[in-house]
């Protein structure tokens, strides 16, 4: 099994992304989307599968993307690819932002934007912090330093890699970002005796 | 006669991920992974939590009702999945996990109203024929349904604010009795004086199907805290009062609804006279009983779904995809996830109007 076929997509920001590698040959499709990406999601990747002459059951594994970025982008694809690998028996590989970055550069922190002026950061092994676009150090990499197809190709590639790991965990979504959300405010009455 | 079809139910709307298997009318299996704990300290379901849960346990959901059912996704006809209305963020898991299932195997996929799969439930149970009047009537839903078909359904009312079962929620929280708020409160009610506190009971002096709850939950916090006022706090005997007075002011208002809705339907004239109720505002023994002895008293047949298939559950998603099947309708993979989406498009928007349009 050297030349595996792999799947990867991704929809943690505004676009759908997708890279086929195939036969060792990697081909990508990027779609710009505000919105809609869960409508146009699978029926581009169907596209992307026909292109290369084949269909689901040739893949070997799905890579997806899982952020840190849109969370509701991020579940589209997650929730996808976790149908896609139950319904095929092969496995999902979840791979995300930093991995994408640490392939470019092994030495420098990486920071990929957060809403409200904010980024997440990783440095050396982490964990990955939420910070103020103002804190981040001197000289990160983030992923405009990558084009679009890249950044696909390289969950593609990760994903042929980890693909293997015997304790490879099912895709889940990276926030790092808390969920919004208030304690409740009544907390009810003194209960006398 | 052909066998009848195997079908995949999944349902991510609100705070339950859930998964089960459908032959025809029999549950193979039915797998429901509750959230309650996750949004106990917030008073409600938070949408970004109930979100983050739904898409990590959808898939296992799945897995686990197959198990159940001891069958292979090989041996599904087809995957029905709730599209909506409800949490986006939900309903968007399950459609998308149900869009790679389906994609994965070449399956049939099916969008399911999840409003449909509560209303046609009394199908699954009782074989109930159509048409039948429902009261679908839960935590997030209060309305009356004359039920037609599989996708024929009118509605001749329903409520224009809150839905009983967050009024039972909240004032179990206002009375400090724990949640889930329908049970604590129907027991704590039956060791009260319904008639210490007057409440009100909205739109009962109007006519038509229509109801509200919104004033009764503020009346219930007034009164709670005039005796806070007077006392500091409540005792055992005030929450027992104010539990049996928010719970005949439900139990009145939902009464008095249906008698209006009963008399609507069987106006018609309908061959057999059914009426069913769904959600899990159902389960409460008071509002159960007097809606028995309405239907008794205009010879209906009753029929209230068990709990499990009566609160959510993926048995009717399936089950109602299985009888959309059967009339040809099926999804492609642009099968879109609708947070509204009106069982009834032609009654006039009771929630939610506006430029968005009907929410339920």
């Amino acid at each position: 099994m050297s030349d595996p076929t792999i799947l990867a997509f991704d929809t943690s920001g505004p676009y759908c992304a997708a890279a086929l590698l195939h036969r060792g040959q990697m081909s990508t499709r990027i779609d710009d989307m505000a919105r809609g990406q869960a409508e146009h999601l699978m029926p581009m990747l169907e596209e992307v599968l026909a292109a290369a002459g084949i269909g689901w059951r040739d893949l070997d594994a799905v890579g997806v993307g899982i952020g840190p970025g849109n969370f509701t982008g991020i579940r589209i694809s997650v929730s996808a690819a976790r149908g896609l690998a139950l319904g095929l028996g092969i496995p999902a590989v979840g791979i995300s932002g930093f991995d994408v970055l640490g392939l470019a550069d092994t030495c420098r922190a990486l920071a990929i934007p957060a809403p409200r002026g904010q980024a997440y950061l990783m440095q050396g092994d982490g964990p990955a912090l939420l910070v103020a676009e103002t804190a981040l150090p001197a000289d990160v990499l983030t992923p405009d330093a990558l084009t679009s197809e890249a950044r696909i190709e390289a969950v593609a590639q990760i994903a042929a890699t980890r693909r293997h790991d015997p304790a490879l965990p099912r895709p889940a979504p990276l926030y790092i970002r808390p969920a919004n959300a208030a304690p409740a405010r009544d907390t009810g009455p003194i209960l006398l005796p | 006669m052909t066998d009848p079809l195997t079908i995949l139910g999944i349902e991510s709307s609100c705070d339950d991920t859930a998964a089960a298997v459908v032959r025809g009318r029999t549950v193979l299996s039915s797998v429901v992974f509750g959230q309650t704990d996750l949004h106990a300290d917030f008073g409600g379901v938070v949408p970004e939590i109930a979100a983050r849960a739904h898409a990590e346990k959808i898939d296992l959901a799945v897995e686990q009702a197959l198990a159940g059912a001891d069958l292979t996704l090989a041996e599904v006809d087809a995957i029905a999945v709730t599209a909506g209305p409800g949490l986006i963020g939900g309903v968007l898991s399950g459609v998308m996990c149900a869009k790679g299932l389906a994609a994965a195997t070449d399956k049939p996929l099916i969008g399911v109203n999840h409003l449909a799969g509560h209303a046609l439930t009394p199908r699954l149970t009782d074989d109930l024929p159509f048409p039948y009047l429902m009261l679908l009537v839960s935590g997030g839903h209060c309305q009356f349904l004359i039920v037609e078909g599989p996708d024929s359904f009118r509605r001749i009312g329903g409520t224009i604010d809150d839905a009983p079962g967050e009024a039972f929620d909240k004032t179990a929280r206002l009375i400090g009795l724990p949640q889930p708020g329908g049970p604590n409160v129907e027991r704590a009610a039956q060791s009260g004086d319904a008639g210490r506190f007057t409440l009100p009971r909205p739109l009962l002096d109007r006519p038509g199907c229509d109801m509200s709850f919104s004033g009764l939950k503020t009346a219930m916090l007034r009164a709670r805290d005039s005796i806070v006022a007077e006392k500091g706090g409540i005792t055992a005997q005030d929450q027992a009062d104010l539990a049996a007075g928010f719970q005949q002011a439900v139990v009145d208002i939902l009464t008095e609804k249906t008698r209006r809705a009963l008399a609507l339907y069987l106006e018609d004239g309908p061959a057999n006279r059914g009426f069913a109720v769904a959600g899990g505002v159902a389960a409460n023994g008071a509002i159960r009983a007097q809606l028995q002895q309405l239907c008794a008293n205009t010879d209906t047949i009753f029929a209230a779904p068990p709990l499990s298939l009566c609160t959510d559950n993926a048995a009717m998603i399936a089950y109602a995809g299985g009888a959309l099947h059967g009339m040809g309708q099926v999804d492609d993979l642009t099968l879109s996830a609708r947070p509204r989406w009106p069982l009834d498009q032609s009654a006039p928007a009771l929630l939610g109007s506006g430029k968005k349009g009907a929410k339920a």
